[in-house]
């Protein structure tokens, strides 16, 4: 009898999770319909093209609902899906051995796109891409070279420009410092965030000496995953210790702890004199610390691969993401942002947008 | 390094040793009665989604933490049975609640708040100094009163744990349970009310370790959030040599180390980040190696009770 209970104990335990989505080191998945990896769930998003219904799977190791980086890239595909009438899937919170494995499941159930909005993903798309010549993988933050390294030429790298979304924001962060010391949170070390650092180091350093003044950036920190929120708010509080008084980020949910802790900081002195940039949607409202966004309309990006699959053209090549083409753009500034360090902000972007910037 | 830095550094060892107090003082007790209990995690994650959920129902981080531990108990009710009642293997099971419970949490969420929601932010439980209408930079009154009163429980806590361990006729029944539980039940105490009793404690603790992540800490729920700080619990138990004492400074020196080496990134003037990062993990190592690797822990726990077996 004991035995029977403990068996039945088990397989309620078993059902649970299959049911809510783990099995992939607690991470979860949405949307609704077809069934999915790892209790991952898909949500039929309408019709179809030419007679087949086309799917798209995404796997995220943050949560979709993150308020940053997750949460914008999710709404991306089911803009991008909703636009095209592709079912979608997500699994979230995955954490970095299982990334391969959601791939393949969602590559089992037969999705025509695996979309992996992250560098870190690389590896283990460049091994699903080997195993499963037929199904389509688009890499968002890819590296140029990556669709190269794949043989039967079926990765797509999606490549927003990260020296031009760390100029986006190192100018609004050099026109707003008054103490002249910026500072950059990283969630893991690569290379798209090593790209937008650099950006926000060497636009703020530029307009500083544009606007008569010194501005430095703090040396970037990293949390070591997106999830801990705890983290940004430490890391917030230690750089605002060393003066830092513009904040930008790569860190999803750590941003927001970062958020937290200006705010914190900023209501103890009575006035917001600590700012935050947000990235990749436009942000503004969500705390009062944020002055502006840095908006990436990934959903563009992704939407160019559902049409290229759709046409049975797609991989073997690199799709930038630019001012220039529309892909990066700048969020709505906060009444914080005096109108006159608006007019010289929306100067130095038409300068980016028309290549002189730092020429 | 200046006063600014170390009064910042201790004030956010504070910070980050809190929730690992409680979830320490939750594996000692389950361990105390003989479960060693390694799904802390889980169910700090379930006490974490909970607390959020009713604290921004609700509007009160107070009733929040009151649900994180409710629900805590809850879900160590399933762990309690099938360890004590079915005699199964306590490592599988609490591997199991932590699968089971973040993922729980993860899509009880999604039902709610949707995929892709916007942020949403809840307020966080008032300060004793804000309670009193103090407003100081003064360190000493930053450290002693800018705290919640979730800081003043889990200091008070480890007191009365202390205390219940070693001065009570009904903790040393307790302890009695974790060393030899045959021994204990020939002296007419009831191991499997006992384990029980340590179960919902546990539960419940853990609950709170995790709700004071949505309540006290920060604002927004975010799936991970509780980033290891069950198994760091679990670490701590063993370096505190299953004493509430011990355990205490056990996860100050975690906090301690963590806060550490936070502060030091942000002023690593070029040293590589991931030499800070290692310092958690080589003081973990170096203090194994000080305090050695005599068993301390009751002779019972991890061994399953049958009442009837010789």
């Amino acid at each position: 009898m004991k035995k029977f209970l403990a068996l039945l104990l088990t397989l309620a335990l078993a059902l649970s999770l299959a049911a809510c989505g783990g099995g992939n080191s607690g991470g979860g998945s949405t949307g609704t319909g077809d069934a999915a990896p790892s209790g991952g769930d898909s949500s039929n998003a309408g019709g179809d093209s030419g007679g087949k219904t086309y799917k798209v799977a995404m796997i995220c190791d943050s949560s979709i609902s993150d308020g940053g980086w997750g949460m914008a890239c999710y709404n991306a595909m089911m803009d991008a899906a909703e636009k095209y009438g592709w079912e979608t899937a997500v699994s979230d919170s995955i954490a970095q051995s299982a990334y391969y494995d959601n791939i393949v499941s969602f590559c089992d159930l037969g999705y025509d796109l695996i979309y992996a909005p992250g560098n870190q993903y690389t590896d283990a798309i460049l091994q699903a891409a080997e195993e499963y010549p037929d199904i389509a993988f688009a890499l968002l933050n890819g590296g140029a070279d990556t669709p190269d390294k794949a043989a039967n030429k079926n990765v797509t790298s999606l490549l927003p420009d990260s020296q031009q979304v760390g100029w986006i924001a190192g100018i609004l962060a050099g026109l707003m410092t008054e103490t002249g010391k910026v500072a950059f949170i990283g969630g893991m070390e690569i290379d798209t965030t090593k790209g937008k650092y650099a950006g926000f180091v060497e636009s703020a350093e530029y307009i500083g000496q544009q606007e008569g003044k010194t501005v430095e950036a703090l040396d970037i920190v990293y949390s070591g995953d997106f999830s801990a929120s705890d983290k940004g708010i430490e890391f917030a509080k230690a750089m605002m210790d060393q003066g830092a008084d513009v904040f930008f980020g790569d860190a999803s949910a750590v941003d927001s702890g970062a958020r937290q802790a200006i705010d914190e900081a900023n209501a103890a002195s009575g006035s917001v004199k600590v700012y935050d940039i947000a990235q990749p949607g436009d942000f503004l409202g969500q705390n009062e610390c944020i002055i502006g966004s840095q908006v990436t309309d990934n959903s563009g990006l992704v939407g160019l691969c559902m049409e290229a699959v759709e046409a049975g053209t797609f991989g073997g090549e690199t799709i930038y993401g630019t001012m220039q083409n529309g892909v990066l753009s700048v969020g709505k500034l906060s009444d914080l942002v005096p109108s006159e360090v608006q007019d010289k902000y929306n100067s130095y972007i038409d300068q980016v947008m028309d290549g002189t910037f730092m020429q | 390094m200046d006063a600014s830095f170390i009064s910042n550094l201790i004030l956010a060892s504070v910070r980050m040793a809190t929730p690992l107090i409680f979830l320490s003082l939750a594996e000692l007790y389950s361990q105390r009665a003989g479960l060693v209990h390694i799904g802390l995690e889980g169910l700090a994650a379930i006490g974490s989604l909970s607390g959020f959920m009713v604290s921004l129902i609700t509007g009160s981080p107070l009733l929040g933490v009151a649900a994180g531990a409710a629900v805590g108990i809850l879900v160590n009710m399933i762990y309690a049975y099938a360890t004590v009642n079915l005699c199964a293997e306590q490592i599988v099971y609490g591997m199991a609640v932590n699968i089971f419970a973040p993922a729980l949490a993860a899509f009880i969420y999604r039902v709610y708040f949707g995929a892709g929601s916007e942020l949403v932010q809840v307020g966080l439980m008032t300060t004793l100094s804000g309670l009193l209408g103090i407003t100081s930079d003064n360190f000493l009154v930053r450290l002693l009163l800018d705290q919640t009163p979730m800081v003043y429980l889990a200091y008070g806590l480890v007191i009365f744990t202390a205390v219940y361990f070693n001065k009570t006729r009904s903790g040393l029944n307790f302890k009695a349970v974790g060393e030899y539980p045959k021994a204990a039940a020939t002296l007419g105490i009831n191991v499997v009310g006992v384990k029980y009793a340590a179960s919902v404690i546990c539960g419940a603790l853990a609950g709170i370790g995790g709700a004071y992540l949505t309540t006290c800490y920060s604002t927004t729920y975010t799936d991970g959030n509780v980033a290891g700080r069950g198994f760091i619990a679990l670490a701590a138990v063993i370096f505190g040599r299953w004493s509430a004492g011990g355990v205490l400074l056990a996860c100050l020196f975690f906090g301690f180390c963590d806060a550490l080496q936070i502060r030091l990134q942000v002023g690593s003037y070029g040293i590589p980040y991931q030499f800070f990062q290692m310092i958690p993990y080589i003081a973990t190592v170096a203090v194994l190696a000080v305090i050695g690797a005599k068993k301390a822990g009751p002779k019972g726990v991890g061994k399953p009770y049958l009442r009837e077996e010789r």
